[in-house]
């Protein structure tokens, strides 16, 4: 009953929203809630939050806001469910795990995509080492995109020694953790099921390679110590690696499969169902933020890096974080190759919540295990349009149109939009297609990989 | 005429791990108004046991003690203890040692004023007024004791106990003490029980001493009235034959007839008994 | 003996006698100063020598300098950071003016400063936690020792309890602190924010157990004597607790203050780095993470601003102990 309610409430808000579609920030009702602390990690895709902060775009809305940076995702997760925290800058698998209750459940919701693509995979010296000589090359360089298989000697190599392949990702729903079994799975290496209907959710069963949690800025030293053989991590900590030379980042996740949502702004259900009018805002002033980063072909890099390299924000060195921010990576050390969609901070309509993006990582749940029973196409559908929410983004877009600070050009057309990217949108490393609109189709298409009624 | 102090058929009897230990049996002493009384003995005869009881610091096992025609049974300013090491709290100065017995026995009877002139008086009693401000580990030992007096007699007591009140001090501070003891009796005229060692200061001071036999199940040997005329003099006393002849009444009673008799190695095991018996006293 | 010659004397004895002295001078204050100079001359050239060959990750291991440079950094940052509050709230006038004439109902807040806190901030909200810990902890160990000390069946029941959470660490405690403050401290508008209410408690767990065991200690060991004045005065139960045994009781119990002082102080920074915390162990924890080259260096300044607070704290309540501590010169 409650959920048809909550349905009906929606529908009549879409129904407002058609009258008031040209809304002006004056029309929009002043904020509920002027005081606010966002969490983020430290990580260079935390920008847009840092620029809304720093340009001011925050106080446009008559915002106050702290940035608070947290020690790793479970506990930006906790603090933003206890309220601590109004909301965060989150992977986009954290909203939609903790809604369909993997790890702590809470209804959270976002109205704003704060980046797409800006990870990648390094692996440790030792590991580069091993693989490089069966890499196929081209002018003495290695021929990208690095598939998964070239890792199979050094699987091979730490096996034969009785030792697993270890490798880190970021949080058990982080992009990282798919990307990285995407990659892996291309390559034909198991990445290992989570079983949770039994408490198995170490997400190693049949694996060859061990997938394990460490927060980001440990990764290098976790890499330097020899507890993992490599990582799969955002921004700067592939750069990191290769400045201190620990490590050699071996793939970017826009060539493992470019142009889905990667961090997200999540705030709880409860929150903005209080503060609607405080929500709209925030999200007005993160897309003015995303707007300004990607303005004049990345014209604003720059004093980004600069400005999120203070110790407030990121605090890693000017140089690393200007790396991968201003078009360029740095793979072997010296191999620096362009990388203009490395980090997307706005164009491809990057900051608008795509109900498709929602279901793309709901089918890595499931292929993995963390949904270990099958579930209807309409599952996956109700489940992304009750986390991602293009109806606030909308609001706050055409807000902005009417005040003359963006145009609609900037934004999806919205009265076509229909919240799915087309299949083509998007390209993977194993040149699978993607239709958001029939999840359960998709995932038959994997050798490796839950699909139908599999059970891990 | 009717005994300020009558102690009838005492005995005490104190659980040790290895069974009662018997300290005091049929104890019996009258004690008059006005009475100055030494309990003198070895260590370990129960003279402290004896004191306590009369304080009420402990309950006899059998037998009673009666103060003023009342049962005693429990501790009261009414008789007051000069402790043997003095008990000042460490933390008053000498006169708030002293206005703590005075605010809790003189409460609702003497005004402020009253108070502070009786403290002032006790002290001066003592002569101690001058370091009215200084604490206990400021002063000197025989300083301390007196205050511990000052204390005691402030409470205004009915009976005023002394559990070897000099013990502890060298023998020229010890004399100053006697003095000044005797002279506040010729003023006060207290009725006390004193507990000590020490055979002079027993005869000096006392007009009767209770000679008591060693123990376990100690109690009272004999009884000595000194019948030497006061005010006393230690100087003129030395050369006087009833003094000493008193003198040797009681050694002879200490060091013949209660000689400790166990050999050494004996007497050091012996003592932990006897010790656990002062430890409890 | 004529004139010339006293006076070649005198002028030869002068000078002597002025090194004699000087010599002694210098002797006693080398004593005082010297030694503790030496200490800190040597630990320097140490660190100094030991600094360049340690790599990490980060660079090699910041020396003495690099520490002091970054010190002053941070006392640059802090500067900066009240210029830039001035500005915000300049600018924040402004807005709530501009708001005022399109909304002229509308009641202004005028909030402080929003921006991050700076080193000096951090060092700020962790003294205020670390004491408030101190004092909760405080206000619970005495009484609840006192109760221990003067009932047996009170300090039975009691210290089965005591010995078994005495070694409990701060790692331990913190998640099930987070998670019931969470569960416990809802409030819409609360006095105090939950992550200092979470380090407060956290401290006060862990730092309770000195000033409860020897407040109890203390107390059971007050002199047969006294208790015997207090019984031959009849003091009653609240005044025998008041003049007799709280007196007796406090050296020992500022001993465990003391301690419970400097475990508060310790535990405070554990618990800051693993739960975020605001405060100086947030404020390690957060340039661990940031890693840039200048991390190491400013790492190094916390921990020794670390060290030397705890020192000051110690001295602090040494002071205070001393003041109240009947036990003259018993207090090193």
């Amino acid at each position: 009953m409650n959920q048809t309610f909550s349905n009906l409430l929606r529908r009549l808000a879409a129904v407002g929203l058609l009258v008031t579609a040209t809304a002006s920030a004056a029309d929009l009702g002043w904020p509920e809630k002027e005081e606010l602390t966002f969490g983020f990690i430290k990580l260079t895709d935390m920008a847009p939050l840092a620029i809304a902060q720093e340009k001011g775009f925050f106080e446009d809305e008559g915002l106050y806001v702290s940035l608070e940076a947290q020690s790793n995702w479970r506990v930006l997760l906790e603090r933003t469910i206890s309220g601590e925290l109004d909301g965060a800058h989150m992977l986009a698998g954290q909203p939609l795990g903790a809604t369909i209750g993997y790890g702590t459940e809470a209804h959270i919701i976002t109205a704003f995509t704060m980046d797409l693509n800006g990870n990648a995979c390094t692996v440790s010296n030792e590991v580069w080492n091993l693989m490089k000589p069966g890499l196929e090359k081209k002018d003495g360089k290695p021929v990208h995109p690095i598939p998964a298989s070239a890792l199979l000697p050094a699987i091979e190599h730490s096996q034969n020694r009785g030792q697993p392949f270890r490798m880190g990702m970021v949080f058990p729903v982080s992009t990282h953790n798919y990307e990285l079994r995407y990659w892996l799975a291309a390559g034909g290496i198991h990445p290992g099921f989570y079983a949770p209907q039994r408490g198995d959710t170490s997400g190693t069963l049949n694996s060859d390679v061990n997938i394990s949690v460490t927060p980001p800025p440990q990764m290098p030293s976790t890499l330097e110590a020899g507890t993992i053989n490599g990582y799969c991590v955002g921004e700067p900590w592939n750069q990191q690696a290769v400045f201190r030379n620990i490590g050699v980042p071996v793939i970017a996740d826009e060539a493992i499969r470019n142009n889905v949502a990667e961090k997200v702004f999540g705030v709880t259900n409860g929150w903005a169902e209080r503060y609607p009018n405080t929500h709209v805002r925030v999200v007005r002033a993160l897309i003015r933020a995303g707007h300004w980063l990607d303005k004049d072909n990345n014209a604003n890099r720059q004093e980004a890096a600069r400005i999120i390299a203070q110790s407030r924000y990121v605090g890693a060195d000017y140089e690393v974080i200007a790396n991968s921010m201003t078009g360029v990576f740095e793979y072997e050390k010296g191999d620096v190759r362009p990388a203009p969609d490395f980090n997307v901070f706005f164009r491809y309509h990057a900051t608008y919540p795509f109900y498709s993006d929602a279901v793309w990582y709901l089918t890595q749940m499931r292929r993995w295990g963390q949904i270990p029973e099958a579930k209807p196409d309409s599952w996956y559908l109700d489940m992304a349009k009750k986390v991602f929410r293009p109806d606030i983004y909308r609001q706050a877009a055409e807000s902005l149109i009417a005040d003359g600070l963006m145009t609609a050009a900037d934004f999806p057309d919205f009265a076509s939009e229909s919240g799915f990217r087309a299949p083509d949108a998007t390209r993977f490393i194993d040149g699978i297609t993607f239709d958001g609109q029939s999840p359960n189709a998709y995932l038959e298409q994997f050798s490796i990989g839950l699909k139908g009624n599999d059970t891990p | 005429m009717k005994p300020l102090l009558d102690i009838s058929s005492v005995s005490m009897r104190f659980p040790t791990p290895k069974g009662e230990f018997e300290a005091l049996k049929d104890v019996n002493l009258k004690v008059n108004q006005g009475e100055f009384v030494s309990l003198i003995g070895h260590s370990g005869c129960g003279k402290s046991t004896v004191l306590n009881l009369v304080g009420g610091l402990y309950q006899a096992t059998t037998g009673g003690i009666i103060l003023d025609g009342k049962e005693v049974s429990e501790p009261g300013p009414e008789r007051a203890i000069v402790f043997q090491n003095h008990s000042l709290l460490p933390w008053l100065s000498v006169w708030q040692n002293v206005e703590l017995a005075v605010k809790e026995v003189f409460r609702g009877k003497k005004s402020r004023a009253e108070m502070r002139d009786w403290i002032e008086h006790n002290l001066d009693l003592v002569h101690m007024l001058h370091a009215k401000d200084k604490r206990p580990d400021e002063i000197s030992g025989g300083m301390k004791q007196r205050v511990g007096i000052a204390r005691a007699l402030a409470m205004q007591p009915r009976l005023l106990l002394m559990d070897e009140p000099f013990g502890a001090l060298d023998a020229l501070t010890r004399a100053h003490l006697q003095d000044t003891l005797m002279e506040i009796q010729r003023e006060l005229n207290n009725t006390v029980i004193m507990i000590t060692h020490d055979v002079d200061e027993a005869v000096l001071l006392s007009d009767r001493i209770v000679m008591m036999t060693n123990g376990p199940s100690a109690t009272i040997g004999e009884i000595l009235n000194v019948e030497l005329p006061r005010p006393r003099n230690r100087i003129a006393l030395a050369d006087d034959p009833t003094y000493n002849h008193y003198r040797h009444d009681v050694l002879s009673f200490l060091y013949e007839k209660q000689r400790k008799v166990e050999p050494f190695s004996r007497r050091r095991k012996a003592s932990a008994p006897s010790e656990t018996c002062t430890a409890q006293a | 003996m004529n004139t010339t010659t006293l006076i070649r004397q005198l002028s030869s004895y002068r000078p002597s006698l002025d090194r004699d002295s000087l010599l002694k001078l210098s002797r006693r204050i080398l004593g005082a100063l010297g030694a503790p100079l030496l200490g800190l001359a040597m630990f320097l050239l140490l660190w100094q020598l030991a600094a360049a060959r340690i790599d990490t990750s980060l660079g090699s291991f910041p020396g003495p300098m690099d520490v002091a440079g970054q010190a002053a950094n941070l006392y640059q940052e802090h500067r900066a950071e009240r210029e830039r509050a001035v500005v915000f709230m300049e600018r924040q006038e402004q807005r709530i003016q501009a708001r005022l004439a399109q909304d002229p109902d509308w009641e202004p807040v005028r909030r402080g400063y929003t921006g991050p806190p700076t080193f000096f901030d951090q060092i700020g909200t962790s003294l205020l936690t670390v004491l408030a810990g101190f004092a909760l902890a405080s206000v619970i160990a005495i009484p609840l020792g006192i109760v221990m000390g003067l009932s047996r069946f009170a300090s039975n029941a009691i210290n089965p309890l005591v010995q078994i959470f005495k070694p409990v660490s701060p790692l331990a405690w913190l998640p099930i602190v987070t998670l019931v403050v969470a569960a416990v401290y809802v409030s819409d508008d609360p006095m105090f924010s939950r992550s200092f209410v979470v380090s407060m408690i956290t401290v006060m767990l862990c730092c309770i157990w000195p000033t409860l065991i020897n407040t109890s200690v203390g107390v059971t060991t007050v002199s047969q004597d006294l208790n015997n004045v207090s019984r031959v005065l009849r003091l009653g139960w609240f005044t025998h607790v008041r003049r007799i045994v709280l007196p007796s009781a406090i050296p020992m119990m500022f001993t465990g203050l003391r301690v419970s002082l400097g475990i508060a102080w310790m535990v405070l920074i554990a618990a800051e780095m693993l739960a975020q915390n605001p405060g100086l162990g947030k404020f390690v924890w957060d340039e661990f993470q940031n890693g840039s080259s200048d991390s190491l260096s400013r790492i190094m300044v916390a921990v020794l601003a670390i060290g030397l607070i705890g020192f000051l704290l110690d001295r602090i309540m040494l002071i205070i102990q001393r003041r109240v501590d009947w036990q003259k010169g018993a207090v090193s």
